[in-house]
């Protein structure tokens, strides 16, 4: 696993190409397939269209340059997103300071699940927490992930959005697979909670509690 | 596994598939027999799923794929 995200920093000098036309033409090809992936990451972690756009761009230049350095038949996708997360890291973060990881404390667990049970009105009919997650809107979801401390809101999205197991995460940002776990659990209760009082907001949960009915 | 506690301990990594294939197990067939179990699992990975598939809705504009594609070393 260890040659599988690595990447070297020295990305700015012109690398002795060792790659034949061919098979650089390949990967390039096959590393473009991901960029609906890495954009949309990349707006999550800087919440902002055109700065995801220079993110990306930044990225598949330094990926683009470093293509040599990577092992063919590796995981290429989660070598792409160590090198978006580096460049978000270099580039980005340090311009944007927002909560910290406290606002994350204190959550009981399962939260949206206790909070709607509640709720729920006959046994057979529509559950209203299916209904709750129906009426949440892309606009809710991406607020409330984007309510996340960075570090958190990075392992949401690469669970929880892209599939990558607690291992490629762990690789990917550089963190032990312990770490992962801890930020992933702590970051879905944050998330459920934001989700819930969005569900308040937009007065979701009252008509469900009210009629249990779309 | 009769422990409910032991069960939603596990849960997280039970729904993202990483524990080993008999933990896995275990888990699953305490959920074969306990209803108030399965009820908070399968919520759990509603919810999941619901995060997930909302947010992979978000696609690259096309504008930025052809200023990626004018990156490559070929063209």
């Amino acid at each position: 696993m260890s040659s599988c995200c690595s990447e070297q920093s020295s990305v700015s000098t012109a690398p002795v190409d060792t790659l034949d036309p061919e098979a650089r033409q390949r990967l390039e090809q096959a590393a473009i397939e991901h960029i609906d992936a890495l954009y949309r990451t990349a707006l999550r972690m800087t919440r902002n269209p055109s700065d995801a756009e220079d993110l990306v761009q930044e990225a598949y230049l330094r990926a683009f340059r470093s293509l040599h350095q990577f092992t063919e038949g590796t995981n290429l996708r989660a070598w792409l997103f160590r090198i978006l997360t580096n460049t978000y890291i270099n580039e980005y973060r340090r311009r944007q300071r927002r909560p910290t990881s406290a606002s994350l404390d204190n959550i009981e667990e399962f939260y949206l699940y206790d909070h709607l049970i509640d709720s729920r009105v006959q046994p057979g009919s529509e559950r209203p927490e299916d209904v709750v997650l129906q009426r949440l809107t892309v606009d809710d979801v991406n607020a409330a992930i984007d309510e996340l401390p960075d570090d958190f809101r990075q392992v949401v999205l690469l669970a929880d959005v892209e599939g990558f197991s607690y291992r490629e995460i762990a690789e990917i940002a550089d963190i032990p697979v312990g770490t992962v776990m801890s930020r992933l659990y702590r970051a879905r209760r944050r998330l459920q909670k934001s989700l819930y009082e969005f569900a308040v907001e937009s007065g979701i949960i009252t008509e469900v509690a009210t009629d249990g009915q779309l | 596994m009769d422990n409910c506690k032991e069960a939603v301990k596990r849960l997280n990594e039970y729904l993202d598939r990483e524990l080993s294939d008999e933990e896995q197990q275990v888990v699953r067939r305490h959920l074969e027999h306990c209803p108030p179990c399965l009820d908070l699992f399968r919520f759990e990975e509603n919810v999941l799923t619901f995060v997930g598939e909302r947010c992979r809705e978000t696609t690259a504009p096309p504008s930025l794929r052809d200023k990626v594609q004018k990156l490559c070393h070929h063209d």
